[in-house]
This record gives C-alpha cells, sequence and structure tokens, in this order.
C-alpha cells in the first residue's frame, strides 16, 4: 500500500516554506479558503518514477503578485510577470520536493511549470489537497497520482 | 558562486552571502557556472540547486570533481531533493555539505562553519 502524505502534511510543508521565504511568521498563513477563482496561477512539478504524479501549487493573481514581491524584496507593484513566474515556479518546486520526500521513491523531480490560469494533468487524478489563505488570498496545494498507479 | 535556475533563489542566498562577507558571482545552471570557471573565476565555494535546465546540479559536481584545477572549490548542494538515495549520490560525486530547500540564513552559516570557509 503507498503512503500518501496527508492533507496536513502538505499544509505543515507549505507552511514551513512560507515562514521561511515570505512572511517569517508561521500565523501569516491560515487554514482553509473559499478555493482560487479563474484568475489564478499555478506553478506545477511533476514525480516520475516509485510515485507518477504531480504537485500544483494555486493562487490568485493577487497572492502570487505579492509572493513574489516577497521573494524579491519588492513593492508588489513593481512586480513583473517574469518575476511572478520565477517566484511561484520555486515556491512550487520547493513545495514539491518536500512532498516528494514522503513518497515512495526513487522519482524523479522536473522542472517547475508556471501558466496563469488553471493546468490540467492528463491522466491524473487529485488523491489530497488543502486550502490555505494566505494576506486574505486563497491558496491551494494538491497532490496528484497518475490514474494507473492510484488504481 | 550560487548557480540556481530561480533568480528569486539566486537573490536569496547571495543576500546571506554576502552578508556573512562574501564576493558573489550567480549563474542559472551548471553549465553557465562551468563557463565562469573556465574564465577565471575560483570560487572559495559554490552553493549549487540540482534541478536545473542545460546542466543540473548533479552534472556540475561531476564536472568539476573531473578538474583537478578546480579541486579546491567547496561544493555544497541547496536543493529540494531530500530523498535519501539523492543526497547520497550527490555527495559521493563529490559535494562537501547537502541542504534542503526551505532553509534560513542561521542553517547556511552553520553549513559554512561545518565546512570551515566561515570563521565565527
Amino acid at each position: 500500500m503507498t503512503y500518501i502524505p496527508s492533507a496536513d502534511d502538505l499544509e505543515v510543508i507549505t507552511r514551513e516554506v512560507w515562514t521561511s521565504f515570505l512572511d517569517g511568521d508561521p500565523a501569516g498563513l491560515l487554514s482553509g479558503s473559499d478555493g482560487v477563482g479563474a484568475e489564478r496561477v499555478t506553478g506545477c512539478v511533476h514525480l516520475s518514477g516509485a510515485y507518477t504524479g504531480s504537485i500544483m501549487l494555486a493562487c490568485s493573481a493577487p497572492a502570487a503578485r505579492d509572493a513574489a514581491a516577497a521573494l524579491f524584496s519588492m513593492q508588489p507593484d513593481a512586480v513583473t510577470q517574469t518575476e511572478v513566474i520565477d517566484a511561484i515556479g520555486e515556491l512550487a518546486n520547493m513545495v514539491g520536493g518536500n512532498v516528494k520526500s514522503m513518497l515512495p521513491g526513487p522519482s524523479a523531480l522536473s522542472l517547475p511549470a508556471v501558466v496563469h490560469g488553471q493546468l490540467a494533468v492528463p491522466g491524473a487524478q487529485m488523491v489530497r489537497e488543502v486550502h490555505l489563505t494566505w494576506r486574505s488570498e486563497p491558496l491551494v496545494i494538491s497532490l496528484w497520482q497518475q490514474a494507473a498507479q492510484a488504481a | 558562486m550560487v548557480i540556481d535556475d530561480s533568480s528569486a533563489m539566486r537573490l536569496i542566498l547571495g543576500r546571506i552571502m554576502r552578508g556573512l562577507g562574501f564576493d558573489v558571482v550567480e549563474a542559472p545552471n551548471g553549465a553557465e557556472a562551468i563557463a565562469r570557471l573556465q574564465s577565471g573565476s575560483m570560487p572559495e565555494i559554490a552553493l549549487v540547486d540540482w534541478n536545473m535546465p542545460v546542466m543540473d546540479g548533479l552534472a556540475f559536481v561531476n564536472a568539476v570533481r573531473k578538474e583537478e584545477k578546480w579541486r579546491q572549490i567547496t561544493l555544497m548542494m541547496v536543493t529540494t531533493e531530500s530523498e535519501q538515495s539523492q543526497i547520497v549520490r550527490a555527495l559521493a560525486a563529490g559535494a562537501h555539505e547537502y541542504v534542503i530547500k526551505p532553509f534560513t540564513p542561521d542553517a547556511i552559516a552553520d553549513k559554512l562553519a561545518l565546512l570551515g570557509v566561515l570563521a565565527y
């Protein structure tokens, strides 16, 4: 039986990344949200090997801009799309890499992909999801598994 | 030398290293880092991400360790790759230390002190 990290595990990992690089305040990231709307930024890393699937980080556009501003130590209104893509990619990479360490190995971790909007993973099903709120904006972390492995 | 494909991460690590008294050069992947070394840059230490385009961190470590003239460069992986088997691979290839992201500035400083490249 494959161990799949729990939603709590995803939250703990995300909280550690956020505390280390964005806020320095564990209370800055709140549990729960109403979900991310259509105006979203999604970062994703793929795993292939003993576990094949994806880890996605989706947040509202304002949250993505604020995250980039925090990482680059800039004012939010000075952040460019390049910086948003870099920041969300690196955050997805850090969350994904730490989730990977809890999954069966060995697996290879892809470079992050970042899109404005929703990202679909063909043939994969979501196995875990956690909803969070940062600076009053929604953030969702989800773990996906290739259907053939999930069966 | 800070080698990471994320410019945000290069900025964060560069700031930490400057704060510890190092001059910092950056590269967005292993190939550009090798090019800098070939052009005469000789860093005391390289902080190396694993997953990068063009040339990843493990390939960079292997390339550096093949060259006698670069033997004195201390190599520290700073990466999200946290599987035990990956850590063993990097250390076996010649990396001296391994830091898993996310990290704190103190964690970087502590590792540098352990490596003897930072005097407390």
